[in-house]
């Protein structure tokens, strides 16, 4: 077999590696047309404290004010019990933001009652009673983990049982309630900081995609669903075109009323 | 595809799949590991998928600028070597401190605006064909 002189063979050694250094050095910058194919299907949404954390670092908001006195009445109505179960969970993490230990218990439970009634209560048994575990120790971290995984359980049994679209429902019921704090807080102590945390194209158009695309005719005929998806085409407009674009204060007080009158209609009389 | 998706969908023919990104998503959560102490909180939900060798995808994500995040890449393919990388809305490179390309990558990110922001994920080398991979986040 020929060989190749020593020091060519050296140059050449370097030069593989060095093209695989090159290879592996994140380029600075990138063409994002590159890749036409990916969807917004494969979208993880933020939980709450992902922009709550934001808000404490901005300000001192009053947390305990932010909690509803009442976390709702289910129905018969699956959609409306997988809307109220997500704002629950949001609920979950604004306790926790308030460090209200009893009134983390106390959501603990409702999600437990709120499974049960979409048949996925052993899929969150255990997070129940971690989350009562935890909140009596003030754990507030292992609390807010909890919540998160209480989500996902749900989500994933409900996935499991083929109710691929209501467990959607869940995840949109916790964003609303979650969006209707956001704005609370911000537009009582408006910054272009603050507001820009409503700045959420990818889920706005991920959730109005979803909810364009039920399978389901009963389910997109949902009055609650029906009530969702204008909720997101009116909100979209106003959250800004561009990353960095600000938000006025207008624009927040608009979408804290959208979402405000939503959960009251998922948790209130009129459900 | 969200592990979620990945666990329930009931293809069963492809089960041998999602069976190795759901491994690949154990060594995310152990790259992520050593963060917590740090005070980041590790996300439950997760991306993951299988590519060939010099494939790449791209992963959105929304982000809030005021957080700081971490970013976990992890295959069960030992002798794989992926990259990670995450790009604002414009293709600029906003990830930092990245651990060497290997079979466990981390990257940090500080967004300094909120929005939509882009994670490669690249497998540049790998003993097999598919290398199943799995990412997960962490915020603080």
């Amino acid at each position: 077999m020929p060989t190749l002189p020593k020091t060519v063979t050296s140059l050449l050694c370097a030069a593989a590696l060095t093209g695989v250094c090159v290879a592996q050095k994140p380029a600075d910058s990138i063409d994002l047309k590159e890749f036409p194919a990916q969807s917004i299907d494969d979208v993880v949404v933020p939980v709450p404290s992902e922009v709550f954390g934001v808000l404490d670092k901005l300000g001192n908001p009053n947390w305990r004010g932010e909690q509803r006195e009442n976390l709702g009445k289910q129905t018969g109505n699956r959609a409306q019990v997988a809307l109220l179960l997500g704002t629950v969970i949001a609920e979950g993490f604004v306790a926790v933001e308030a460090e209200d230990p009893e009134r983390v218990k106390e959501i603990g439970r409702r999600v437990l009652s709120l499974s049960k009634a979409i048949n996925v209560e052993k899929a969150v048994l255990e997070r129940a009673k971690s989350i009562t575990d935890k909140a009596e120790v003030k754990d507030w971290q292992a609390v807010r983990k909890e919540f998160d995984g209480a989500l996902q359980d749900v989500k994933g049994a409900m996935e499991e049982l083929g109710d691929n679209e209501l467990a959607q429902l869940v995840s949109m019921g916790g964003w609303i309630r979650g969006t209707e704090v956001l704005t609370s807080i911000v537009r009582k102590t408006y910054t272009p900081d603050s507001a820009e945390l409503l700045h959420q194209p990818l889920l706005l158009d991920y959730f109005s995609k979803q909810l364009g695309s039920l399978s389901s005719k009963r389910l997109s005929n949902d009055r609650f669903v029906v009530r969702v998806r204008k909720m997101l085409e009116d909100i979209r407009p106003l959250i800004g075109a561009k990353d960095g674009d600000n938000i006025s204060l207008d624009n927040v007080q608009k979408i804290n009323e959208m979402t405000r009158e939503t959960v009251i209609s998922i948790t209130g009389k009129g459900a | 595809m969200r592990k979620s998706l990945l666990i329930f969908l009931p293809l069963l023919a492809l089960a041998p799949v999602f069976a190795y990104v759901d491994d690949a998503l154990s060594f995310a959560y152990e790259a992520a590991t050593p963060f917590v102490k740090q005070g980041f909180n590790v996300r439950e939900d997760a991306w993951g998928g299988d590519l060939g060798v010099k494939d790449k995808q791209a992963i959105q994500a929304q982000l809030f600028k005021g957080n700081n995040y971490i970013f976990c890449l992890g295959t069960d393919v030992k002798k794989a070597v992926l990259s990670l990388a995450i790009y604002d809305s414009d293709g600029q490179l906003v990830s930092e401190e990245t651990s060497r390309p290997g079979y466990l990558v981390t990257t940090k990110v500080a967004p300094k605006k909120t929005g939509t922001y882009y994670a490669i994920v690249t497998v540049h080398k790998s003993p097999v064909e598919r290398t199943g991979w799995a990412l997960v986040y962490a915020y603080k």
